[in-house]
């Protein structure tokens, strides 16, 4: 897996890429760069997962607590891109409600703060 | 097939990628589709997650003990470790959160991961048993069924 993170043009909005297995090995380095963003003050996030193959309860995990850190800090977290299987994880655990996810990376990027 | 295929990996988190090849080999052989494969290795993975968590407590501590088999319908995966006994029967189901970001049982802290981790397993496998004793130690049994799989590529 490798993480990627990018500031959108004129906003605060950061879109963090996460690529292949969101395993216990690798869900460490996302966790970090999403709590490295939220510690610097950026609380608008964008998860790009178009390219994620897998996710495991610990990356859903990682994700709801940065989820939370923003949601508290009048910010917002929204995902894009999942694949039919990891849309099934996250409907199964109930995420599918909690975030909200485009299927769509573009429409993510130009309405970040829709949560 | 039909004979037991079993796999010895320390408990440690980069193995449990070996964990979940060796199960989707095993899934590949008798007949699922890659969704299926994809579901049985997560499950593993899950499994695994909470063998080293919970009944071992941290990495390195001792080791897991994977196999599968075919019996009639039912693809069966087996989980063995030496650690503390680990009912999942006894983990609640996760709290649901609300969207304000707080727990809908009032906490506010984190997820428990065993607790999702066994929601998937639960939604994901036909069947989960759990067993503890002192000589065996834990012994988690998933079942999958391939009776359901062919039923979905007949329909």
């Amino acid at each position: 897996m490798s993480v990627w993170q990018e500031k959108l043009p004129q906003s605060d909005v950061w879109v963090v890429m996460a690529t292949g297995r969101l395993d216990q090995t690798q869900n460490m380095n996302l966790e970090e760069t999403l709590n490295a963003l939220l510690d610097e003050g950026h609380y608008h996030l964008v998860v790009d997962l178009s390219q994620a193959t897998y996710i495991n309860s610990g990356g859903l995990r990682c994700l709801v607590s940065a989820w939370r850190r923003a949601k508290t800090n009048q910010g917002s977290l929204v995902l894009c891109g999942l694949n039919s299987r990891l849309q099934e994880i996250f409907s199964m655990v109930g995420f599918d409600k909690v975030f909200a996810i485009h299927e769509d990376c573009e429409a993510a990027r130009s309405r970040p703060s829709s949560s | 097939m039909g004979s037991e295929q079993s796999l010895t990996v320390p408990g440690r988190y980069k193995e449990i990628k070996r964990i979940c090849e060796f199960i989707a080999a095993g899934a590949a052989q008798a007949g699922f589709d890659d969704e299926a494969i994809f579901r049985l290795e997560l499950c593993c993975d899950e499994a695994s997650t909470n063998i080293i968590e919970h009944a071992y407590g941290e990495e390195d501590t001792g080791s897991i003990v994977v196999s599968y088999e075919i019996s009639g319908d039912d693809f069966i995966i087996v989980m063995r470790d030496q650690g503390r006994a680990f009912d999942p029967a006894l983990v609640p189901p996760p709290p649901t959160i609300n969207l304000d970001g707080t727990s809908a049982d009032g906490s506010t802290g984190q997820l428990r991961i065993g607790g999702l981790g066994l929601h998937l397993i639960r939604n994901l496998m036909d069947e989960v048993r759990f067993s503890s004793d002192s000589r065996e130690g834990n012994k988690l049994v998933m079942i999958k069924k391939l009776e359901a799989q062919t039923g979905k590529e007949a329909s």
